[in-house]
């Protein structure tokens, strides 16, 4: 089992977007149970309005795959340190996505993945998500990769503030 | 000669599902970039699906000449031993 400083160590996502609680069970490179609690004071609902209906409270779906992605990503990493050497995970491609049902504050989300295939910098996984007994999730095909921080940086206006390598020119003097 | 027939015809099937295309859509010569709207994580994909299905390793390097078909097929043929 990892707990919550477990996953910090591994995962370079924070608050309000680690969106994993706990893994409860792991065989490194192979397959991952891990659990993420949904509650009220999520930031996702901050802006209900105050009438919101029952079903405006399932969780978001992008936030629930992100979720699923957290978890294939930390089976990832376990399995091959080396992955990651400064690099951050993103999930890059979902394929063969069945939603079959929806989370909502107070539920516990389980997702269970399993890896599928690894080349250099790609991992490939296939995973559920359930809640109690109720499958909510399918995920075909998940598809993650690593990418250096600067690739990701925003581009500020600033040719110097730029670091990727596309925009390597010359800083010109100013008169 | 069947045998070259029959996996090219695997090899279209696995290009055309993940580019999302009919296995006809899929010529021997178009480019998946150019013509068929992929990127490099498509790309990736499909060396993926071949080394798994084929059971074999073929290194990224040989990424940037998996551009249509016809050279995904050289390049599989060169790292499956297919004569």
């Amino acid at each position: 089992m990892m707990d919550h400083a477990a996953l910090r160590a591994i995962l370079p996502q924070r608050s309000p977007m680690l969106l994993l609680d706990r893994v409860v069970e792991v065989v490194p490179g192979e397959r991952l149970t891990a659990v993420k609690a949904v509650t009220g004071a999520e930031p996702c609902y901050r802006h209900l309005p105050p009438d919101a209906a029952a079903d405006d409270l399932a969780y978001p779906t992008a936030l629930l795959v992100e979720s699923l992605g957290q978890a294939a990503a930390i089976l990832w990493f376990l399995g091959r340190p080396d992955e990651r050497s400064g690099r951050l995970p993103l999930l890059a491609g979902l394929r063969d996505v069945a939603l079959t049902g929806a989370a909502y504050p107070g539920d516990l989300v389980r997702h269970e993945v399993r890896l599928d295939q690894i080349l250099d910098g790609v991992a490939f996984a296939v995973g559920e998500i359930w809640v109690g007994e109720r499958r909510i999730c399918t995920v075909g095909s998940l598809l993650a990769v690593v990418r250096p921080p600067s690739s990701l940086a925003v581009r500020e206006p600033e040719p110097k503030e730029r670091d990727d390598d596309r925009h390597h020119q010359p800083v010109r003097a100013t008169a | 000669m069947t045998d070259t027939i029959s996996r090219y015809e695997q090899l279209r099937e696995i290009v055309a599902e993940v580019l999302e295309l009919e296995p006809e859509e899929v010529t021997d010569t178009g480019g998946f970039i150019e013509d068929y709207e992929a990127d490099s994580l498509r790309a990736i994909e499909i060396l993926a699906r071949i080394e798994k299905k084929y059971k074999i390793e073929i290194p990224q390097s040989q990424l940037p000449r998996m551009r249509n078909l016809k050279a995904v097929y050289e390049v599989v043929a060169q790292y499956a031993n297919w004569d």
